[in-house]
């Protein structure tokens, strides 16, 4: 039940007739005459019970992008409602419209349009549906609020898939799968084919040659079927924000055009994300549900304010992958968080596997140290300064550990992660 | 996971949506706000001209004791001068005792005469005359007369046949009053608009006077136009005694002091009131009921990436690290000339190789190689001033190698 503003004035303008006469039935008159006008409201406004409510529409929407949901509204009572109707979504779905006027005969439905543009990642679940029927005198309402569950999706932006197509002609390249037909490198032996003019003489085959009356020469190829290990830091390193993105989302966009791209190119590719415990994991997925799968493990991630496991990590990923892979740790080079936690480990991890370090660095650091002109700027171009040297060591130390590092500012991480993979794949490093 | 902040716009300043700064806010809420500002300064204005254009009254205002401009001593000296006897009543009993059927009984500040005053002072046998009374004093005391409207200033003739005003002739009447008589009386010093400034009428065997003007009798006004010749003769004109009646404050207590505001108050009004509250409930209920719950949501932390740079920035200033940051400086500085003269990147923290860049460095620069030394490994500057001079001088060498 609620209470509308016109009984408010109602009563307001009743107080006008004590003055005229000035008794207490009077008043006790418009007492009456306004809760006979609610009691008539509240039996005449229509059924809100009798509403039943199904929903239908996306289920998963990029973030950036809109979402349509529908919501079903079925009335089975005997009379026709006419309600203000809000759906209730948390306040980052973006729901609107917030309010909508239904009007639903007896016995039909009715679909209102929801258009949800999520402004974080993650899932979205509605919260409630809640009609207002106002009674025909426009005093008193009928109220409900009725669950209606639905969960949208907000999967992570992808925003470097831009970069996917350079990167699948560069790989192209590699493979000789080209359509100039140029021999491909690579140390996997490929197939035999006759010699034409302008291949490397060091690749003539002499045994298949003495064996038919042409020259004949191997082709190689980059090796398949590799295996790479994404493993993203959700620990409190990949909360801090860089420009107004946490650093976990832009790893997640260079994972993304890194699993794309090594998926085509015929690698295996597993994600797991870690701080304290495993987060998420996609493993062993075909090339073609690759993506998918690792969106939709990636949406509900958020980064998690302790300090990650290094321990934890490296020994799950020792138990879980037995042959050599390539392990791509998109983490952010902080010197105590990797002092402390990882370096100990590496010997132990690149041992086995090839490692690759990927960290988002901050154009913040960049700006502050070519700050100058006044003692505030100085000293924060000489304190970032200090942090790059911090870094700069940081990445000597790790690259003497025979560990890849790439290191690049937030919208040039993905196409600088995919070119190391890239040159790894060339020289044959897999 | 779990905090307060917004998840966007403060981090970055520039990104993101621009929150509204302290100045817009209090723009807003002053352009929301000044409909009600505007309307209770008008009513403080308002409230303020009336109470200004009230004639006041001070405490001995008619006094006859009072040699103020408002006092009316002057009036008092003179009628006991030319031999009527003046008796000065501070109470309307004593008025009462102490007239006779001859005694005029001069009635002012009537605002202070209590019911039980009024009702003696009807049914004394002696000759009144009221001074600006009350609407309540001049109902019971002279019911006849009317009181109209505050007339105009102006002195003209009395334009009636009453003695004492004839006698007097023009006369100056400031803030008066105006009556009008039903049925036999005579009216004096009348307006052009209807209505007079003095009318006298007979209430039983006693004459009634009722002058609309308190100025005639005031030391300030006595001297002016026939004012001391209108307030002898309405004073002491026909009797041999006057008795000035000007009466202290009721005391407290007394009548209807005891009532309170509620038994003041009509019962439809306090209906009135009890309705209103009624109304205010209701609209209360109507705006608490909402459209659904208010949706509360786990917002993710914000912490900038290159917080701790900043506050190791900070921290140098506060410290007056020179040393730190200029070691900072210069070793970002080597780092990025190192390269650029062909030498392996290495040797940029390496103390040996000092000499060995500075050589380089002066090399292709103008500079010589004491003040390319003191710039890359000197002292630690003494000032601030020395270490934005060294961040320019560095910045300097920089350009130059790289120009070179």
């Amino acid at each position: 039940m609620a209470l509308t503003g016109r009984l408010g004035l109602l009563a307001l303008l009743g107080a006008i007739v004590p003055l005229f006469a000035p008794e207490w039935w009077a008043l006790f008159a418009v007492w009456g005459a306004l809760l006979l006008g609610v009691l008539a409201d509240l039996a005449l406004a229509g059924n809100v019970r009798a509403l039943r409510f199904h929903r239908a529409g996306d289920k998963n929407v990029r973030l950036g992008e809109s979402a349509q949901v529908s919501l079903i509204v079925e009335n089975l009572g005997r009379r026709r409602l006419k309600a203000r109707l809000r759906d209730v979504w948390p306040p980052s779905a973006g729901a609107t419209p917030r309010m909508v006027r239904v009007d639903v005969p007896a016995g039909e439905r009715r679909r209102v349009e929801m258009t949800l543009t999520p402004t974080r990642r993650g899932d979205r679940k509605a919260v409630t549906v809640v009609v207002r029927s106002v009674g025909p005198l426009g005093l008193a309402a009928r109220q409900l609020s009725r669950a209606a569950p639905w969960t949208v999706r907000a999967l992570p932006a992808f925003p470097s898939r831009r970069h996917l197509p350079a990167k699948l002609a560069r790989l192209r390249e590699l493979t000789g799968a080209h359509v100039t037909l140029i021999r491909g490198r690579g140390t996997e032996f490929d197939s035999l084919r006759e010699y034409v003019d302008g291949d490397d003489v060091r690749s003539i085959d002499w045994r298949a040659t003495a064996r038919r009356n042409d020259i004949v020469v191997r082709t190689w190829r980059p090796e398949r079927d590799r295996r790479i290990y994404l493993v993203l830091d959700t620990g409190r390193t990949s909360a801090g924000r860089v420009g107004d993105i946490p650093r976990l989302d832009c790893s997640m966009d260079a994972a993304l055009l890194l699993g794309a791209l090594a998926s085509r190119a015929g690698d295996r590719v597993d994600l797991l994300a870690y701080d304290r415990r495993v987060r998420t994991r996609v493993e062993g997925a075909s090339r073609t549900d690759l993506l998918p799968a690792m969106v939709h493990a990636m949406a509900p991630l958020e980064p998690e304010l302790i300090e990650c496991d290094a321990a934890g990590m490296v020994s799950t990923l020792m138990a879980r992958v037995r042959q050599r892979c390539l392990v791509v740790l998109l983490t952010e080079l902080n010197a105590a968080a990797l002092e402390e936690g990882l370096l100990p480990l590496l010997p132990q991890l690149t041992a086995r596997h090839l490692v690759m370090i990927a960290a988002v660095s901050d154009p913040r650091v960049g700006e502050m140290a070519a700050g100058r002109g006044d003692l505030a700027s100085v000293y924060d171009a000489a304190a970032a300064e200090r942090a790059r040297a911090e870094r700069r060591h940081l990445t000597a130390e790790l690259r003497g550990h025979g560990v890849e590092v790439v290191d690049a500012p937030p919208d040039e991480i993905a196409p600088a992660l995919a070119d190391a993979y890239l040159a790894l794949k060339a020289a044959g490093r897999l | 996971m779990v905090t307060q902040t917004a998840p966007q716009g403060s981090s970055q300043g520039a990104q993101g949506p621009a929150e509204p700064s302290a100045r817009q806010v209090a723009g807003r809420r002053w352009r929301s706000a000044r409909g009600v500002v505007a309307a209770l300064l008008a009513m403080v204005v308002v409230a303020v001209i009336l109470a200004a254009l009230r004639p006041s009254t001070s405490p001995d205002a008619l006094d006859p004791t009072s040699p103020k401009p408002d006092g009316s001593r002057a009036l008092v000296e003179i009628l006991r001068q030319h031999g009527t006897q003046v008796t000065v009543a501070r109470h309307a009993n004593d008025a009462v005792n102490q007239a006779r059927p001859d005694t005029v009984i001069v009635v002012t500040r009537t605002e202070r005469l209590t019911n039980e005053d009024l009702v003696l002072l009807s049914n004394v046998q002696a000759n009144l005359l009221l001074v600006q009374p009350t609407s309540f004093a001049l109902a019971d005391l002279a019911p006849r007369v009317r009181e109209d409207y505050p007339g105009p200033v102006e002195a003209d003739a009395p334009g009636c046949s009453l003695q004492a005003a004839t006698l007097a002739g023009a006369v100056t009447l400031h803030e008066a009053m105006t009556y009008e008589v039903t049925g036999p009386g005579t009216e004096c010093y009348g307006t052009k608009y209807g209505g007079a400034r003095l009318v006298q009428v007979q209430n039983g065997a006693n004459t009634v006077t009722v002058l609309g003007s308190r100025g005639p009798l005031t030391n300030r006004r006595l001297t002016e136009q026939g004012n001391a010749a209108l307030s002898m003769n309405l004073a002491a004109g026909s009797g041999s005694s006057v008795v000035w009646l000007i009466p202290d404050l009721p005391k407290t207590g007394s009548g209807a002091g005891q009532k309170s505001l509620g038994d003041l108050l009509p019962f439809g009004t306090k209906l009135f009131f009890l309705e209103l509250i009624v109304a205010v409930l209701l609209v209360a209920l109507w705006r608490a009921r909402r459209l659904g719950p208010v949706v509360a949501e786990a917002l993710p932390v914000v912490v900038r990436s290159a917080e701790t740079v900043e506050g190791r920035a900070r921290l140098y200033r506060a410290g007056h690290a020179r040393d730190r940051a200029s070691d900072a400086l210069r070793s970002g500085a080597r780092e990025r000339l190192v390269p650029l003269l062909g030498l392996p990147r290495g040797r940029a923290q390496d103390p040996s190789a000092a000499q060995e860049i500075v050589t380089a460095v002066a090399r292709r620069t103008p500079y010589d190689e004491p003040y390319v030394g003191a710039a890359l490994y000197g002292p630690p500057p003494v000032d601030d001033a020395g270490l934005i001079a060294l961040s320019d001088v560095l910045d300097d060498l920089e350009r130059q190698v790289r120009q070179s």
